[in-house]
């Protein structure tokens, strides 16, 4: 069953992100999916999250879709002009590509190529407007297409996020639902209290929402995130749970498991595992599941 | 300097025909050179905008004043006395003079007057070309003093694309070809060599890539 379908039905979905290489050996990426591809639904493939380069969205989408697995297409509107972002669009929905997820992108002064000049020449509403006129037919200048994706869209939400205004959230969610977006992808969620208003007065029928479970590595992660990171709050007992732990990368993995737990009791009906490097801790989480 | 271009009248009638007084605000500098936001546009957008309400048979207050420069906390005081007599400002100066008197007067409504185009200069009267784009690490000195970054469609920064046709830029014959002229005027001046050299892949992180820039120098700062 496909995603889109899995969605319509109401099931719970587990996604997994799987960065692509730097490189082109794409090995590892393809042999960590593959360990895990039975209890995964779809594959998320980020574009050069943090603005650092590496392997394109699409060449790593590709690189699990030929071996039978399903994947989620991230396109950013930082590298790419309007004609690019959708040529690309046409590529992954001709390469079998179903679902695709839109963010404007992190500036690169985040990245590794800090003095590459950001494109921004649409945003995420407008790119999402495109990726439905595609799907309907026409190109953004209004020009009809030779056959059209069949994509499920989806963005991002900053739901769950600290200091954010739950309302404002909700219009922007709003907003992107009705240009097209059918999920949505919040930044980690440690505590599932968090997204409980946004549960509440989404309906999953439309909009979905999908919170990232981050894999946290270490004790000094965490304590670098809740410092830095003041968007994100991470429950000072995780870090004491993680503190007194023997085994602090087990206890990590089991913090990782029972979020979602958590999470699907809460009612959620997807969720996204992220696991930043260190994508073969995937298989003793999904194991648990 | 900075070119404007006057923005359509029906555009600012439909920014101000709610209003029962207005003051259209003009600045003395860049715009007042390129003739789209200096004293005698605010005359004549003044005189419009009084005629277009006397056909709406309505009674607005149109005052004038224009300052030396709007992009300059010192003078964008001289208003302060008068201010509120009016209900919200047409600033006439660039984007910058238009923004730093919305900063400077937080709960007046200011609309912009002008349509503010680019760095640049008066080829003829009536004429301005873009010569500058505010790069932030100028490369004038490799390049003959043309600028690239400006002038070439393409921002190309080592050499003319395919479509440089008879010293023109492929996108109108009507453009000359940037490095047409980097090339003629390098001959010129007999350094021909400069263009051997390869210009390294530009960092845009003083240019846009970064976000919204400032200059600070430390030596001035009080
Ligand atoms: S190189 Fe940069 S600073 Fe120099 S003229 Fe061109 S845009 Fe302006
Ligand atoms: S023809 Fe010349 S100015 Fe035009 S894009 Fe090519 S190199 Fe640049």
């Amino acid at each position: 069953m496909a995603l889109k379908q899995k969605f319509d039905a109401g099931k719970f979905v587990i996604l997994a992100e799987m960065e692509p290489p730097k490189g082109v050996d794409g090995s590892a990426m393809v042999s960590h999916a593959k360990r895990v591809k039975e209890r995964v639904d779809a594959f998320f493939i980020p574009e050069m999250n943090h603005a650092v380069m590496r392997m394109s969205a699409l060449g790593g989408a590709m690189l699990l879709q030929r071996e039978g697995m399903e994947t989620i297409m991230q396109i950013c509107c930082r590298d790419r002009n309007r004609l690019a972002l959708q040529g690309d669009l046409l590529a992954a929905g001709a390469c079998g590509v179903a679902n695709i997820a839109v963010v404007d992108g992190e500036d690169p002064s985040y990245g590794d190529h800090h003095q590459a000049r950001p494109v921004h020449d649409i945003n995420t509403l407008e790119l999402l407007n495109a990726i439905q006129g595609l799907k309907e037919g026409r190109d953004l200048a209004g020009v009809e297409i030779t056959g059209s994706p069949a994509f499920l869209a989806g963005s991002t939400t900053h739901a769950g996020a600290r200091g954010r205004s739950t309302e404002l959230e909700l219009e922007e969610i709003e907003r992107r639902s009705e240009a097209g977006a059918r999920f949505f992808v919040t930044p980690p969620v440690f505590d599932p209290e968090l997204i409980r208003p946004f549960l509440q007065r989404m309906d999953s029928r439309r909009t979905i929402l999908i919170p990232t479970v981050l894999l946290l590595k270490s004790l000094g992660m965490a304590r670098y995130m809740e410092r830095n990171m003041p968007h994100i709050f991470l429950p000072p007992a995780i870090i004491e749970r993680i503190q007194r732990a023997p085994d602090k990368v087990r206890e990590c993995v089991r913090i990782a498991i029972e979020l979602v737990s958590a999470l699907k009791a809460q009612g959620v009906k997807a969720v996204m595992l992220s696991t930043l490097g260190w994508e073969h801790k995937l298989a003793d989480i999904v194991e648990a599941l | 300097m900075i070119v404007a271009a006057k923005k359509p009248i029906e555009e600012i009638i439909e920014q101000v025909k709610g209003l029962r007084s207005v003051l259209v605000l003009g600045c003395n500098e860049c715009v007042t050179v390129c003739e789209a936001g200096g004293k005698k546009e605010v005359g004549v957008l003044a005189s419009a905008l009084r005629m277009y309400f006397l056909q709406q048979g309505r009674e607005v207050n149109v005052g004038e004043h224009t300052l030396e420069r709007q992009c300059d906390t010192e003078y964008l005081e001289e208003i302060r006395n008068n201010i509120d007599a009016y209900e919200a400002v047409v600033s006439l100066a660039c984007g910058v003079g238009i923004q730093f008197t919305a900063e400077r007067y937080p709960s007046k409504p200011v609309y912009p007057g002008v349509n503010t185009c680019f760095m640049g200069a008066a080829l003829e009267r009536g004429v301005w070309a873009e010569r500058c784009q505010g790069c932030g690490s100028c490369i004038l000195a490799s390049t003959g003093a043309v600028c690239p970054v400006t002038r070439c469609a393409k921002r190309l920064l080592n050499g003319p694309c395919g479509g440089s046709t008879a010293g023109k830029c492929e996108i109108s014959k009507d453009v000359d070809c940037a490095w047409q002229l980097i090339v003629d005027r390098l001959k010129t001046l007999g350094r021909l060599e400069d263009y051997e050299t390869l210009c390294p892949v530009k960092d845009w992180s003083t240019d846009r890539a970064g976000g919204p820039r400032k200059v600070i120098r430390e030596d001035l700062r009080s």
